[in-house]
């Protein structure tokens, strides 16, 4: 007894056969939510962003020994506007920081991002005056993949991890999940008081002023005020 | 971090080290009047044809010669003189330093004098020479040599970037490294904190706010910004050219 016999209206097709053999019915019925996240999570675009030796790991993922078309992530897509996932591999200056942001504001929804290493996920050794501390700081991130810089293998469970987030995503939520302020375009998007405790522990580069030590204070000059406001804010 | 005292100031007609930001207002501090003399002894002149030669032709502008690991010949000249000495090195049929390896800067701290260094060497003679120029701390001043070697370019730039010493008749002296609007100084000065002088947060905003336009040259600007024209007639409009093939037949 096919299965078509069981539904309404037969929707059997006697002369091809159904997707389950003859007398099978030829549709299927399944929620929509399962169905687009399927085809989201099957047909991830990753936009490589390497800047460093993970990108090298990047590479090597999309090689043949470990191959993340596999997953439907072989066309890594060098344009932002086809892109789904945005894959930060390796650390990002503060001078590629607005590049970085931009990338992201153009990629279209729904787009998700892999802060892939140690150096983009919190700068890294790289604790200095020219790193961003963490790519959270400019652009918000699903998935941070530790390591330095972490094998294929982490960062194809990283993906994976996106498209499990991406399978359980409904689009009743769509509004909330994808909702972008125009405002906040080129904007960070981390607040100051969480860019100012990223490096707490170890003193932020307004209190290392002992280290700092020199040159002999003269009156104020023209930034004297400015440096007032940003070191007391 | 371990010898936070030897960054203690010296204590000078001033008055008090200031802290952060306040430092970068007051741009550098004059040098020591007796800075430490390198730990090195003075080399023999004769080892290295060229040197012989320098001290024969410019007597009173070579400061000091002396070797570093093994048969590295540095060459201590006075910077009033650098583009006249070293496009004697580069003219010179003898010495013809045609090659400009490196351009780069050294700052020992504890108010030495920065060093520009300048790693030469001749193709004719298969021979290497390092010249160096001491400059003050507060008279950050010398001469391009980018007449001589256009190579010295982006290495001046460079070393402006990082040092913030100031190449005279440089064509193009922007920063290289750093962005362009970089407020806080020049960090591989000695008297630069690690990690700069504002707050993560405001190096943050600061970077964001870059125009990122201007990392571009003006001739790869023009092939980004050429506007893709593309006409859609509409056809549900009155005066809708008729359009496909035989329309006219």
């Amino acid at each position: 007894m096919g299965v078509g016999d069981t539904l309404p209206g037969g929707g059997t097709s006697s002369r091809s056969g159904g997707i389950f053999g003859a007398g099978s019915p030829t549709f299927l019925t399944t929620k929509l939510d399962f169905v687009v996240n399927w085809g989201r999570r099957n047909s991830l675009w990753p936009m490589p962003f390497g800047t460093a030796c993970c990108a090298i790991e990047m590479m090597a993922s999309a090689a043949s020994n470990f191959d993340i078309s596999r997953f439907g992530m072989e066309r890594m897509s060098f344009s932002p506007r086809q892109a789904d996932v945005l894959i930060c591999a390796g650390r990002v200056p503060y001078k590629l920081a607005p590049v970085l942001r931009r990338i992201w504001d153009q990629m279209p929804q729904p787009k998700w991002c892999v802060s892939m290493g140690a150096c983009a996920s919190s700068g890294g050794v790289f604790d200095v005056y020219s790193m961003v501390q963490g790519i959270d700081t400019i652009v918000p991130v699903d998935v941070y993949i530790p390591g330095c810089p972490p094998r294929p293998e982490a960062l194809i469970y990283g993906l994976m991890m996106i498209q499990e987030k991406v399978r359980q995503e409904s689009l009743a939520d769509h509004q909330k999940l994808r909702a972008e302020d125009p405002e906040s375009v080129a904007k960070p998007r981390a607040t100051e008081d969480e860019i100012v405790g990223l490096t707490g522990p170890f003193g932020n580069s307004t209190r290392q002023e002992h280290l700092s030590s020199a040159g002999a204070s003269t009156p104020e000059g023209p930034l004297g005020s400015e440096a007032a406001d940003i070191t007391s804010s | 971090m371990s010898e936070p005292e030897r960054n203690e100031p010296e204590d000078g007609p001033q008055g008090e080290a200031s802290a952060g930001l306040d430092a970068l207002d007051e741009g550098p501090r004059p040098s020591d009047p007796e800075p430490d003399e390198p730990g090195l002894p003075e080399a023999d002149p004769d080892a290295h044809p060229t040197v012989r030669a320098l001290l024969d032709t410019f007597e009173d502008a070579v400061v000091r010669h002396e070797t570093v690991s093994g048969d590295q010949h540095v060459v201590y000249l006075d910077p009033e003189r650098n583009r006249e000495i070293l496009r004697w090195l580069h003219d010179e049929p003898e010495h013809a330093y045609k090659l400009l390896v490196d351009v780069t800067g050294v700052d020992l701290g504890d108010g030495a004098p920065l060093q520009v260094v300048y790693q030469l060497f001749s193709l004719d003679h298969a021979r290497a020479l390092r010249v160096k120029c001491l400059l003050p701390l507060d008279a950050l001043e010398i001469d391009s040599v980018v007449p001589i070697w256009a190579a010295a370019d982006w290495l001046e730039r460079e070393v402006y970037d990082l040092f913030g010493i100031t190449f005279r008749d440089h064509p193009d002296l922007r920063r290289i490294l750093m962005p362009q609007d970089y407020a806080e100084g020049h960090p591989l000065r000695k008297d630069f904190p690690l990690r700069g002088r504002f707050s993560r947060a405001e190096q943050t905003r600061r970077a964001l706010a870059q125009d990122v336009d201007r990392f571009y040259m003006p001739s790869e600007r023009a092939i980004g910004r050429e506007p893709q024209e593309v006409h859609f007639p509409d056809p549900n409009a009155p005066d809708a050219p008729e359009s496909g093939p035989g329309a006219d037949a």
